[in-house]
């Protein structure tokens, strides 16, 4: 339909004149570079720019109060940065919720997906309410499951104590290690369903004859999905985990409402956060904003990679 | 693959480029910078004239501003309200359009808006704990006010650097004791206590007799309210905080790390705590499941609202002096919020005439009955007392006499940096994962590396 208007446009070029043809020509090589010189000039403003500025800032020594301490210190802050304690350990637990996170939100994504892949009177019901955690703002799905882990008289503990799992409550969200499992608990039952809707996506496109084929060879229900199912949904598993990924790496709100700014719970974006924003540090916070951006774009490599994938039936 | 690379290379150098051309400075950028610079300081003092001229104005109460608009950014309890917002248009014919913006939200659109040279609002909140950065930045326009004012306002101290106020307080926070009596008389105590050896004797007395699981409530946890309570602690017990060089007082601040240490491990706090909020640890108070706090100002009125306060609890509560180490302390730390006038703002006498206004006395009290702000002259407090509108004072006004801000060369400009490290270690002393002497260890070296730099 859209290019209905072009074709017409060219029939009309052709039939005219050779001079006007000629500026027509010229029209038509210069009209695309026109369309396009809007978002040129909205994507320089907003994204090309600010990525510039905000590199030329992480070569300075620049913190805001400090207004008459500015200098260009080439790539010290990224040097110091790389040398930091505290960067280490937020890499650390930035990259155990990249594990764990894309972990769950896989597992738990595409099990939704068989289930919602079933076809009954109540499949755009449960479609829907598998939706839910996905459309939730991720401050609001912190707070809510701040109360469930709460040490004192939250949920999980009520119910742990109740089944006589454990006689005290339990501190979730002081120990490293607990903090950052409940965080990326948190963090997956929020992406799991975009993971799931891309997976159901795959696997409404998977023919049908193919079971049928499989069925008659004699193939049963987990020899189907062990030679049919996994490997034709392998490039939607993959979207899913990519997109799952970045979500890991931009995990904020939720660790904020769980711990707020501790130390033991802070990943990359925390730290970032702080060291622009709270110690108003804007050289080094630009610097560290650009180590976590080289980061996240080897993960938008293996986006677009698995995004590109062709699916073979044969 | 090579043309990408070579995009980003060229990208790189032009950022590069960019850089270089923003730090070097020709002859000819100088003398043109210089020029600049000159008619700026004319301008400048022209704007200082008629901003001299406004506040004389104001002070006479025949300031004129009609047609001038003012922004002003505050969080919801900051709003003075549409009443007294329309009387301040009706004296002066200066409008005022208030946004509403949540606490941690108004320092980053500040800076955001400063590193541009604008204005976020004409009038923005200011918290006690981001004025020294503020004043270092350059982004707080300084307020002239009388020997008078000053004198009946202990708060403003806190806003005060190098002898210039910087903003002034509209809600007023000082940290009071209260205990719960009928707990206290259960245990067989009849005193309020008075040193911090009886707030831990009467603990042990409560906790044994199993009067309260958690008789004392102290936050904690990983954020800013872990570090005003060692601050508090420290002052109210040792009457010292920090050393006149910057420097943390290392018998002070030891000592009241280790008091909090042994309230923990001797099971008179809550391990909920060491995870919770502030506002979770102070309410504690109200719903009965603590019997001794030290806390915000504002709780003298919750302990009397029906609405914030356990029906057995309500009548209970007292507010008293905060204990010190021979008797009760001599000081109280503030902890106010204020109303600050940006530098980049036009319109810099007309704000500072706005926040002038809602800093007197008749305005603090409406102010109070607005949005429960508390005043933060002493002379409201007394009236207020003295009339009943605020019901349960207790020792507050006597508290309020003895507000001392703890910094000695005003809060420092590396604050927020210095508090995350201060409530990061305390909070991993109460967990067990350090011991009193290597939290202050922490704390000692990351200020002496800030004051270093």
């Amino acid at each position: 339909m859209l290019r209905q208007p072009f074709l017409l446009y060219n029939t009309y070029v052709e039939n005219t004149s050779s001079e006007e043809g000629a500026v027509k020509k010229l029209y038509n090589k210069i009209l695309p570079y026109m369309l396009l010189l809007p978002m040129l000039i909205l994507m320089i403003a907003l994204v090309y720019y600010p990525i510039a500025v905000t590199f030329s800032y992480s070569l300075k020594k620049m913190k805001l109060t400090r207004p008459n301490d500015v200098e260009f210190i080439g790539l010290k802050n990224y040097i110091e940065i790389l040398k930091s304690e505290d960067f280490l350990y937020s890499l650390q637990n930035t990259l155990f919720l990249l594990i764990f996170v894309v972990i769950l939100t896989t597992v738990f994504g595409f099990a939704l997906a068989l289930i919602l892949n079933r076809e009954h009177k109540l499949s755009g019901l449960f479609l829907a309410i598998a939706i839910l955690p996905w459309a939730m703002p991720p401050i609001v799905n912190g707070i809510i499951w701040k109360f469930i882990f709460f040490p004192g008289y939250g949920f999980i503990n009520k119910l742990f104590i109740a089944l006589g799992l454990t006689e005290k409550p339990i501190d979730w969200l002081s120990d490293r290690s607990l903090l950052l499992m409940v965080v990326s608990v948190v963090t997956a039952w929020r992406s799991a369903p975009f993971c799931g809707i891309v997976c159901l996506a795959g696997l409404k496109t998977i023919p049908k004859e193919l079971y049928e084929a499989a069925a008659i060879d004699g193939s049963g229900t987990f020899s189907s999905f062990r030679h049919i199912t996994l490997p034709l949904s392998l490039p939607f598993i993959g979207i899913g985990m990519t997109s799952a990924s970045v979500t890991a790496v931009n995990i904020f709100d939720e660790i904020v409402s769980l711990s707020g700014f501790s130390d033991t719970g802070k990943n990359l974006l925390i730290q970032n956060y702080l060291t622009t924003f709270s110690f108003l540090d804007f050289g080094r916070g630009s610097a560290l904003t650009y180590i976590i951006m080289i980061l996240t774009s080897g993960i938008g490599v293996l986006y677009l990679r698995s995004l590109n994938k062709e699916v073979s039936y044969q | 693959m090579k043309k990408r690379s070579l995009i980003m290379a060229l990208g790189l150098a032009a950022s590069m480029a960019l850089t270089a051309c923003g730090s070097g400075e020709s002859t000819e950028e100088s003398t043109a910078a210089e020029t600049e610079a000159a008619e700026v300081e004319d301008s400048e003092e022209e704007k200082e004239a008629e901003s001299k001229e406004a506040e004389e104005a104001s002070e006479e109460g025949t300031a004129d501003l009609t047609g001038v608009e003012l922004s002003m950014m505050v969080p919801d309890w900051g709003n003075p309200g549409e009443e007294l917002l329309k009387r301040f248009e009706e004296e002066t014919g200066c409008k005022v359009n208030v946004t509403e913006v949540s606490w941690d939200d108004i320092r980053d659109k500040v800076s955001i808006a400063a590193v541009g040279g604008q204005a976020a609002a004409d009038v923005f909140e200011v918290d006690w704990s981001w004025v020294g950065e503020m004043n270092s930045a350059g982004w707080l326009e300084p307020i002239e006010m009388t020997a008078e004012d000053i004198a009946d306002e202990p708060t403003i101290e806190t806003f005060t650097i190098d002898g210039k106020i910087l903003a002034l307080p509209y809600a007023n926070d000082y940290r009071i004791a209260y205990y719960n009596t009928e707990h206290f008389e259960k245990a067989g105590i009849t005193e309020a206590p008075e040193t911090w050896e009886d707030v831990e004797a009467a603990m042990k007395a409560i906790k044994d007799a199993g009067i309260c699981e958690y008789p004392f409530s102290m936050p904690m946890g990983a954020e800013e309210a872990g570090t005003t309570s060692l601050t508090w602690l420290a002052w109210a017990k040792n009457g010292v905080v920090f050393n006149d060089d910057g420097t943390l007082n290392k018998d002070s601040v030891l000592d009241a790390l280790t008091f909090e240490n042994n309230m923990v491990t001797s099971g008179y706090v809550d391990p909920a705590m060491r995870t919770a909020t502030g506002m979770d640890c102070y309410n504690k108070i109200c719903s009965g499941e603590t019997s001794f706090m030290v806390g915000p100002t504002k709780f003298v009125n919750f302990i009397s609202d029906p609405e914030k306060t356990a029906e057995d609890v309500l009548g209970k509560i007292e507010p008293i002096l905060l204990p010190g180490t021979e008797g009760v302390s001599d000081r109280t730390m503030p902890l106010p919020e204020a109303y600050g006038v940006s530098a980049y703002s036009e319109n810099k006498e007309a704000a500072v005439t706005f926040v002038k206004w809602l800093n007197s006395a008749e305005i603090e009290k409406e102010l109070y009955l607005a949005n429960g702000s508390i005043p933060n002259r002493n002379s409201v407090i007394a009236d207020m007392i003295a009339d009943g509108t605020i019901k349960t004072p207790g020792a507050m006004l006597e508290q309020a006499e003895l507000i001392k801000s703890p910094f000695p060369n005003g809060v420092p400009d590396f604050y927020a940096e210095m508090s995350n490290t201060m409530y990061n270690n305390v909070n991993s002393m109460v967990l067990g994962d350090k011991t009193p002497e290597e939290a202050f260890e922490a704390m000692d070296s990351k200020v002496k590396e800030l004051l270093a730099q």
